[in-house]
């Protein structure tokens, strides 16, 4: 490891500022040092302007997710080592307005997390948890698309939702599919309805950008064509 | 300064405040609802950052009397027995609600039922949980849950103060700020709930989320609330050793330990074979912390000041496929859990301490209640593995279901300007002075001082330094300045003075209940009184705002509602009957 780290930061305010710079600052290296201690160091150290967002510091609150060395990822959950350079440029997502530095709104991609119905229905015959046995494939994929911690990465990396600003992105329509293919939710064909739209499923390109930037290793597009598939089906009449 | 009317306010978005929003809501779905967290609705505080589980008796081979005496035994008898009770028997409720309600899933056992594991300190296994990552999925579906109802979300907007009637009597409210545009305004309430957590992070070594200092306890202090065992606080045994890196002081969680997990020191002995004979790893968390902490000052820890925590032997497969979330952390500064054994450290991490409540969390003051880990009470002086978001989502149900009942029967009451006015001119002083203090530095100096002189290992004369340095740092901490006086828009460091002025009001509690309580009892060691004193000592220590911003405390036998005296005996026997074995069975110098 070398001693220290030529860091290159987005600095941006839209109350002051006519249009982004960036600004640089060498920093210590020190052993498992995360791009978080990067960016706090700046901060805390060298720069007490600076402004980010973060919180649970663990990879379990979405909060950092930062475009770093053209990649978007969760500053906490990356170690300085794996990016294998002494240079680092550290910038907002992209795909989203910017409040300040690095921080984003995140408002756009939860404004279409919401228009999916994102919240379970209860279903009125249903007044326990259900019986439902590990291997009997009842759950389908769902289990595994529920770590899903709303980072934003992948709506940044997507080049759908770059181009289209209607588009629903990666991590609603898995969201969706987890409640579609949920047999105790109670309003699952309507949901169905909700995403099987030129703006819904159909904008998905199976380019799979979202799979590539998931600190969850989630993969969007596998729920996304397990949505699609689902929409057909519906048309011909066979509802699952 | 802008005013919005509502009739709850709710503090804090974890566990607790999405919980006590969604039942306000669903009583009456014409209340105007309004809450506030710090970061972004779901992703701030600890209840996201649940690993382990939830503590419930589902299992007819269990019971709530089960369930009940070992959260008392866990809490070394001190607990407000009224709020235990009401942990244990409100808890399957919450967990049929999580499931059937806000649609969470949990973990299936063979026969397709809710799965449970071992966690330490219980007689049954009754945790349940996602993997070992349960709060995603509890904080975000009860988050999409919050998005299907008409609730007014202020995202990264942080209370400051709670703002007072005219006749003192009534929080009527809070003087809130917007960290994104740095405005301040105030929402007139008829009910106040406080929910923001607690702040174990006044350590050098913690667990929890970086964003909770302690604002709710602050901010309920300054108005007048009554706090109880505000000394306890809990280390969790296995925090990962990182150097100086964020991740250090992350939580490896509990079921590990449940699992067969063990714990080495430097020397490769087993040590808890010396300190819990009959328990071992699986022994409370106030036991494991303390045992590790002892073995590493007295020189036998490992080169990074930690012990060993070995999972290794219970198969790579069987770890990779149960702790996923563990392993990959791990994975993080270059080593394999799942097939060598990894240095931790006791870690701050949650506490017991906070402001009194009843079981309707309704406090001293009308008009406010707190729930979580802002309210004290229910873990008495250690709190068990897996009864942190029990708790949170217990009572803030009932936070919910009491704010609901009050916001119908009450009227609004006007907040007073002038008071509203003067907390404004405080929390902006840093802007007004060209060069001050330096909070970051105030920071790392408070972390340093309650880890030496106030953490797992206390004394008295480690106690008087301790108080005595904090009155300095509040001194300190009154002169910060911040770099970027021209923009209060997205200001970190402007918020970190008023996370940092938060945190010593809490210290000082924490310090000088740590004082008062001369004896050793869970999570509170006292290296002068290192015998547990039941004699004295079956009391709470209540603390609140006195003159001049000082601390005033009593003392008050603690209420043995369900569980006698007798009863109480013959647990804590027991228990001394294992320590003598102990004592006899070693050289004695740094036994307990």
């Amino acid at each position: 490891m070398p001693d220290s780290l030529h860091v290159k930061v987005f600095r941006f305010n839209p109350d002051r500022d006519v249009e982004p710079r960036f600004d640089n600052f060498e920093v210590p290296v020190f052993d498992n040092m995360a791009l978080l201690d990067v960016v706090m160091h700046i901060q805390n150290c060298l720069d007490r302007s600076l402004s980010f967002r973060f919180s649970c510091r663990i990879g379990m609150c979405g909060s950092c997710a930062m475009y770093v060395n053209g990649r978007a990822r969760l500053v906490c959950r990356t170690q300085v080592s794996s990016l294998r350079t002494q240079d680092i440029t550290i910038m907002p997502l992209p795909n989203f307005p910017i409040i300040r530095d690095l921080v984003v709104d995140m408002a756009p991609f939860f404004e279409k997390w919401k228009k999916i119905k994102p919240y379970y229905v209860s279903n009125k015959e249903i007044s326990e948890p259900v019986v439902v046995r590990p291997g009997s494939g009842e759950r389908e994929i769902i289990d595994d698309m529920l770590d899903c911690i709303t980072c934003g990465c992948c709506y940044s990396a997507c080049s759908m939702v770059a181009t289209n600003s209607e588009y629903l992105g990666p991590a609603a329509l898995n969201r969706a599919y987890t409640l579609i293919a949920d047999k105790r939710d109670a309003i699952r064909v309507e949901r169905l309805k909700t995403v099987d739209r030129s703006y819904g499923v159909w904008r998905c390109h199976t380019q799979f950008n979202c799979a590539e930037v998931c600190p969850k290793n989630i993969v969007p597009t596998r729920s996304i064509q397990n949505l699609k598939r689902r929409c057909v089906l519906h048309k011909f009449g066979i509802v699952k | 300064m802008d005013v919005i009317k509502a009739d709850i306010l709710i503090l804090g978005a974890g566990g607790a405040g999405l919980f006590a929003a969604l039942h306000a809501y669903d009583r009456h779905p014409r209340l105007k609802i309004v809450i506030a967290t710090k970061g972004l609705i779901g992703k701030g505080g600890c209840s996201r950052m649940v690993q382990g589980g939830m503590n419930v008796v589902l299992n007819e081979k269990d019971s709530l009397e089960n369930h009940f005496l070992d959260t008392l035994k866990g809490g070394g008898f001190i607990n407000n027995q009224a709020l235990a009770w009401t942990l244990v028997s409100d808890a399957p409720k919450a967990v049929y609600e999580l499931e059937v309600k806000v649609g969470c899933f949990f973990d299936r056992d063979e026969d397709g039922r809710i799965h449970q594991k071992p966690f330490a300190g219980q007689s049954f296994d009754r945790t349940v949980h996602v993997a070992d990552l349960t709060g995603i999925q509890l904080i975000s579906r009860m988050t999409d849950q919050i998005f299907a109802r008409n609730i007014k979300v202020f995202e990264e907007t942080r209370g400051l103060d709670l703002l007072t009637s005219k006749d003192g009597h009534r929080i009527v409210g809070a003087l809130l700020s917007d960290i994104r545009t740095g405005e301040i305004f105030v929402v007139n309430s008829k009910v106040t709930i406080v929910a923001t957590g607690g702040c174990a992070s006044m350590y050098k070594i913690s667990a929890p989320s970086f964003d909770k200092t302690g604002d709710g306890m602050a901010i309920c202090f300054r108005a007048g609330a009554e706090f109880v065992d505000m000394e306890m606080v809990q280390f969790h045994p296995t925090g990962l050793v990182a150097g100086r890196s964020r991740l250090n002081g992350s939580l490896l969680e509990e079921g590990l330990r449940g699992a067969g997990a063990r714990l080495y020191n430097g020397l490769g002995e087993r040590f808890m074979e010396r300190y819990d004979p009959e328990r071992l790893e699986r022994s409370t968390r106030d036991r494991v912390a303390r045992s590790s902490f002892i073995e590493i000052m007295a020189g036998r820890g490992t080169v990074n000041k930690g012990v060993y925590l070995d999972a290794s032997h219970l198969g790579a497969e069987f770890v990779e496929k149960k702790f996923p979330g563990m392993v990959e952390r791990v994975k993080d500064i270059g080593k394999d859990l799942a097939r060598e054994k990894v240095e931790v450290t006791p870690t701050a991490h949650y506490q017991m301490g906070g402001v009194c409540i009843d079981a309707q969390c309704q406090t001293n003051l009308k008009g406010l209640l707190v729930c979580g880990e802002d309210a004290g009470g229910v873990h008495g002086a250690n709190r068990l593995g897996g009864n942190g978001i029990c708790d949170s989502t217990v009572y803030g149900r009932r936070a919910g279901d009491t704010a609901a009942l009050l916001a119908l029967e009450e009227d609004l009451h006007p907040y007073q300007e002038a008071e509203a006015e003067k907390m404004r001119m405080r929390w902006l002083k840093p802007f007004l002075r060209e060069r001050g203090e330096n909070v970051y530095e105030i920071r790392s100096e408070i972390e340093n001082l309650m880890w030496e002189k106030a953490g797992l290992v206390r004394t008295r004369l480690h106690l008087q330094e301790a108080a005595y340095h904090l009155e300095n740092l509040i001194q300190k901490i009154d002169e910060a300045s911040v770099a970027d006086r021209y923009l209060a828009r997205y200001n970190m460091e402007w918020n970190h003075i008023i996370d940092v002025a938060n945190l010593i009001t809490v210290c000082r509690m924490v310090v000088n209940a740590a004082k008062c309580r001369e004896e050793s009892r869970g999570a509170h060691y006292r290296e002068d009184f290192p015998e547990t004193d039941n004699e004295n000592w079956l009391q709470n220590i209540y603390q609140k705002k006195g003159t001049a911003f000082q601390l005033e405390l009593t003392k008050k036998p603690v209420l043995l509602s369900h569980f006698k005296r007798e009863n109480i005996e013959d647990c804590f026997f027991e228990r001394v009957k294992k320590k003598r074995t102990y004592t006899e069975s070693c050289d004695g110098s740094t036994c307990l």
